[in-house]
């Protein structure tokens, strides 16, 4: 079932190139191949110098977030078929846009974990824990925040959206979806602080809801449902 | 743990994330600015919608029920005579300038980084905009109909 | 460049991120990854964690600590499984505390399930222990300890390659790492050295392992003189996807799910009456193995088998099982709300690694002489604490109750003693294994291909050392490892660039992935009886005589086994006795 798929990759090696450029590769590949399994194949038995991050290979690390045919997805959870690679469509992969290239696929992920960080991604509790039980939550307050626990960090939706190209400061969608994770965790107390984070300048509101980071997330997580709803507790609930 | 341990040095381990963190410099975030991202936004939405009234109407009234041709003075002052008419258009006037103003604003705060340009160009934009506001809602409040005498 | 701490942990998965959380406070630290946290292959850990917590039906410690030895086929050492099965209860409290969002039963407490090899009253039925959130378990304890880690400022090296382990004077002192962004090699001198650098699934063709679980922690332990114990102890889970082996949580099965064969018959009853799908692990895998082999697999090869959860109805599903569902979908377009998916036996977890006692300290030999100042916990680890064969969810466990006891140990001993100074030349060998991978980018006599050689050991170890071994087969495979090391010599790379080398990095991994199948192999040829995820079929019984006991495989200075040498198995509560479920 093994047919010829051809890809068109953006290369930059910071110790070569002054500009970044296409390379195309063909490989032989099979349909429910992932793009991952083709950038392998190229790597191990064509060009020993592509670079990209890749670890779990099926979707739940977050480390090989990538535009494949110009949208953010992971290589791992894109099939060949899925893109049509199999019927001699061309497949066009390049870096995420918002980060800067470390290497051909690689970019730097560090402003972009600065960013969680900023949003004080843990519980916050002030008062002591039960001593040796749980505490408590009901199945319905569990549900509020269930979506926004899947996230993976894999910069899929920063790296898809307007805002976050256009200012190097903007926490993102990522960060905001975290921030979420916790404002509506019924256990956690630190939601004023967070909302306070998220009401300045380079918070939410920079936000112009243009749902590229739903799209964008492989975890299905309704991004901008969740900014939606930060938003409005800000609103209601000052 | 041993005093040793105090003293003990180490690097941050990347020294491009150092130079990158403008994010956490100063102790976090950018300087606060308490309600007002919120009250923009949702003035946003507020005039928005408002907008989609008043506009609307604005279009039917001056674009396509009547012809340009039709508009003259004369047109003007029979509207401007009740004040219901008056109110409209400054609601108008306002409405959409600090809409669009708000919209540039965040244009601004997108595209210009540095701060002395961000502050030029956001003080120009209030700058503009209040000027604007101020002869648009002069000539509506203070018009004076002087019929006759243009009429010759 | 050179750094100074007090301790230095290697991995920030579930175990590394544990012990680092213990160490705040009482020790300067440094969390050394070459991934950033968050990938860690913990994330993908799907199905529970358990602990008798009786939440949803009456349970006690003694009982989990039962199972765990029984499933372990003996060979677990009981004074561990004792520790685990008590410790497991405050550390999922104290997890739960942190945030971790398990799910909920109705009346707010967290919800527990079925799981493999998990009994009431010592064997008598499935009981519900393993506390979940969703199938994600393992990525919201990664998350969890990961935002403590960030909570309390832990400093992480992130994307730094661990090369080496610094020993002198009789004790452990840093280790040497390689940053893979500039391709600049670091010192780290350090009073205690934590290793948590997960397994070796890589080894085989068909794993649910991440491409960087390629026992780096093993390996560098093996090569600095440490023995493994063990190693032959390798699981393969019964349900990974079809031809890729994405793992399929044994939570399908918990919830209800049912095992068939091409004739639509659900096979397992006949192997275990009591327990059917839900019996440990290895049997599992060897009843799929036996249906195939019988001519009672599905497909054009009749290989695999089917996996069905259609008749739970769409809302458990979705509620209980929606990412695995979601993998049958994404990578084999198979509906699970209406069909069977399609699923084959995967390489999945090393119940052997470096050998530890019950503190999460290294030992060196069968009467557990302790390297000071070197630890480990969670999957490069062996307490021993899953024997011949882990049961599911005592992984996750493993990784906090052991990952906190090295942590506090470390703590401890980092309090108490200075630094030892550096052995002379302490980047010599790291030097060394970088100049000879880096040469085969420049030296032309240089000719193997990684993939290649990657390739083979993959195909071998999955024919020679899975689920059904020989001497035959492993026989075959020490020659054909000792083939593939000779290979390895001869690689040839492309990649000339000192930034961000993947390729170089590749390399190193595949050196510590031969590391480890040798010492599994050559445990596997050495051990003549069946026990737990060792079967063989030339010595089809379990011997207590000859073999209650662990491997503890010692490396030759040139690479290659040099001896191996067996410690007894601690017996505290239960005398071994058949395995029937
Ligand atoms: C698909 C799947 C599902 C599972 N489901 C369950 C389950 O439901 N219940 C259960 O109990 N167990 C489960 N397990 C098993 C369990 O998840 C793993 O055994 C466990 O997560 C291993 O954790 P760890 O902390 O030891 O290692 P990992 O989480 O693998 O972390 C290893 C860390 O070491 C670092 N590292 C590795 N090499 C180096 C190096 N050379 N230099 C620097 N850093 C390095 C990595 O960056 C990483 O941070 C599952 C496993 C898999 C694969
Ligand atoms: C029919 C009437 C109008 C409606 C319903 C409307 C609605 C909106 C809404 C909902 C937004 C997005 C706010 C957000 O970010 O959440 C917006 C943005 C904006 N509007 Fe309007 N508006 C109208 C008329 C106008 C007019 C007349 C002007 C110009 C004077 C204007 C200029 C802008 C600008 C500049 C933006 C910002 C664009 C951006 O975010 O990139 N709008 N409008
Ligand atoms: S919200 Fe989705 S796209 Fe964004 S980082 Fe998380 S998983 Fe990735
Ligand atoms: S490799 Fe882990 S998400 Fe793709």
């Amino acid at each position: 079932m093994a047919t010829q798929v051809t890809v068109k990759i953006l290369r930059y090696d910071p110790e070569k190139d002054k500009k970044a450029h296409f390379e195309t590769y063909t490989v032989e590949a099979d349909p429910l191949d992932r793009i991952l399994d083709v950038l392998n194949s190229i790597k191990w038995y064509q060009d020993g110098s592509l670079t990209y991050r890749r670890s779990c290979a099926h979707g739940v690390c977050g480390s090989d977030a990538m535009r494949i045919n110009g949208r953010n997805r992971l290589a791992c959870k894109v099939l060949v078929r899925d893109v049509g690679g199999d019927a001699g469509k061309k497949i066009q992969i390049e870096p995420m846009l918002g980060f800067r290239i470390l290497r051909d696929l690689v970019v730097d992920m560090d402003p972009f974990f600065e960013k969680y960080k900023s949003i004080k991604p843990y519980l916050i509790n002030y008062e002591d824990a039960p001593a040796s039980s749980e505490r408590y939550q009901s199945a319905e307050d569990r549900e509020i925040f269930d979506e926004t626990t899947k996230c993976i960090l894999c910069g899929a939706c920063s790296g898809s959206c307007p805002p976050y190209w256009a200012g190097p400061d903007f926490v993102g969608p990522a960060a905001i979806v975290n921030a979420h994770r916790f404002i509506f965790d019924s256990r956690d107390q630190g939601a004023a602080e967070r909302l306070s984070i998220l009401g300045e300048g380079e918070g939410v509101f920079r936000c112009r809801t243009v749902y590229n980071c739903t799209d964008a997330c492989p975890r299905n997580i309704p991004v901008t449902k969740a900014i939606e709803q930060i938003r409005r507790a800000m609103l209601y609930n000052r | 743990m041993s005093t040793e341990t105090k003293t003990t040095q180490h690097t941050h381990p990347d020294p491009v994330a150092r130079t990158t963190r403008r994010w956490t410099r100063s102790g976090g975030r950018p300087r606060p600015t308490g309600n007002f991202e919120l009250f923009s936004w949702y003035f946003f939405r507020i005039s928005g919608i408002l907008l989609l009234f008043f506009a609307l109407i604005h279009l039917l009234i001056m674009h396509l029920l009547n012809n340009v041709d039709v508009i003259d003075y004369n047109f003007i002052v029979q509207r401007w005579a009740s004040p219901l008419w008056r109110t409209f258009d400054i609601m108008l006037l306002v409405l959409a300038l600090t809409h669009g103003l708000n919209g540039a604003r965040v244009l601004i705060y997108d595209y210009v980084h540095s701060r002395g340009w961000r502050t030029f160009a956001v003080t120009t934009l209030y700058v503009v905009g209040i000027l604007f506001i101020v002869l648009g809602a002069q000539v509506i409040l203070t018009f004076q109909p002087q019929i006759q005498s243009v009429a010759k | 460049m050179y750094h100074k701490f007090d301790a230095v942990v290697v991995g920030a998965g579930g175990a590394g991120l544990m012990a680092a959380l213990q160490l705040v406070g009482k020790a300067n630290i440094a969390c050394i990854t070459k991934l950033y946290p968050s990938r860690s292959h913990t994330g993908a850990a799907q199905g529970g964690i358990c602990a008798a917590l009786g939440n949803t039906e009456e349970d006690h410690w003694e009982w989990h600590m039962f199972d765990t030895v029984k499933g372990g086929d003996y060979l677990t050492d009981q004074d561990a499984a004792e520790v685990l099965a008590r410790d497991a209860i405050e550390r999922i409290i104290e997890m739960e505390h942190m945030g971790l969002p398990f799910n909920r039963t109705p009346e707010g407490k967290i919800d527990q399930r079925r799981f493999g090899g998990h009994t009431r009253n010592y064997g008598e039925g499935p009981v519900r222990r393993a506390c979940y959130a969703a199938d994600r378990t393992g990525h919201m304890i990664l998350q969890t300890l990961y935002q403590q880690g960030i909570k309390e400022n832990v400093t992480f090296f992130n994307e730094y390659h661990v090369m080496d382990l610094l020993i002198n004077n009789g004790r452990c002192v840093g280790v040497t790492a390689l940053e893979i962004k500039t391709g600049e090699l670091h010192t780290f001198h350090a009073k205690a050295v934590i290793f948590a650098t997960g397994g070796f699934g890589r080894a085989w063709r068909v794993t649910s392992n991440a491409h960087a679980c390629t026992g780096d922690g093993m390996a560098v332990a093996y090569r600095a003189g440490i023995p493994l114990m063990d190693m032959e102890m390798y699981q393969f889970h019964p349900t990974g996807l079809y031809r890729i082996g994405i793992l399929l949580s044994e939570a399908a099965r918990g919830e209800g799910g049912i095992l068939r064969n091409v004739n639509g018959e659900r096979f397992c009853e006949r192997y275990a009456p009591t327990l059917k799908d839900l019996a440990p692990r290895d049997m599992v895998s060897r009843f799929i193995y036996q249906e195939i082999k019988e001519g009672r697999g599905a497909g054009p090869n009749k290989d695999y088998v089917y996996l069905h959860v259609d008749h739970l109805g769409k809302e458990v599903i979705d509620a209980k099982l929606p990412d695995i569902t979601d993998f049958a979908r994404t990578y084999l377009h198979v509906e699970p709300y209406k069909e069977g998916v399609p699923i084959q036996p995967t390489a999945h977890y090393a119940m052997g690694g470096i050998p530890t006692n019950i503190d999460g300290e290294v030992i060196l030999d069968e009467k557990a002489t302790v390297l000071p100042g070197c630890y480990a916990a969670g999957e490069t680890a062996c307490v021993s604490v899953h024997g011949a064969n882990r049961l599911g969810t005592n992984s996750l466990v493993d990784l906090v109750v052991f990952g906190k006891r090295a942590g506090l140990k470390a703590a401890e001993y980092c309090q108490q003693n200075d630094w030892e100074s550096l052995p002379a030349n302490h980047e010599a060998r790291s030097k060394e294994l970088l100049g000879f991978v880096n040469a085969g980018a420049s030296d032309g006599k240089r000719t193997e291909i990684a993939g290649d050689i990657r390739k083979d050991l993959q195909n071998s170890m999955q024919d020679n050392v899975s689920i059904v071994r020989n001497e035959t087969g492993l026989t075959a495979q020490m020659g054909k490892l000792q083939e593939l090391r000779e290979r390895y010599g001869r690689l040839r790379l492309q990649d000339t660039g000192t930034k961000f080398n993947t390729e170089r990095m590749e390399a190193l991994e595949l050196g510590c992935l031969l590391e480890c199948a040798e010492a599994a192999t050559k445990g596997a040829l050495e051990r003549k009886e069946s026990r737990g995820a060792q079967f063989r079929d030339d010595f089809e019984k379990r011997d207590d005589v000859n073999f209650l006991a662990h491997t503890l495989a010692y490396r030759a200075e040139n690479g290659g086994v040099k001896e191996l040498r067996y410690k007894p198995v601690v017996i505290t509560r239960f005398e071994p006795k058949e395995r029937k479920y």
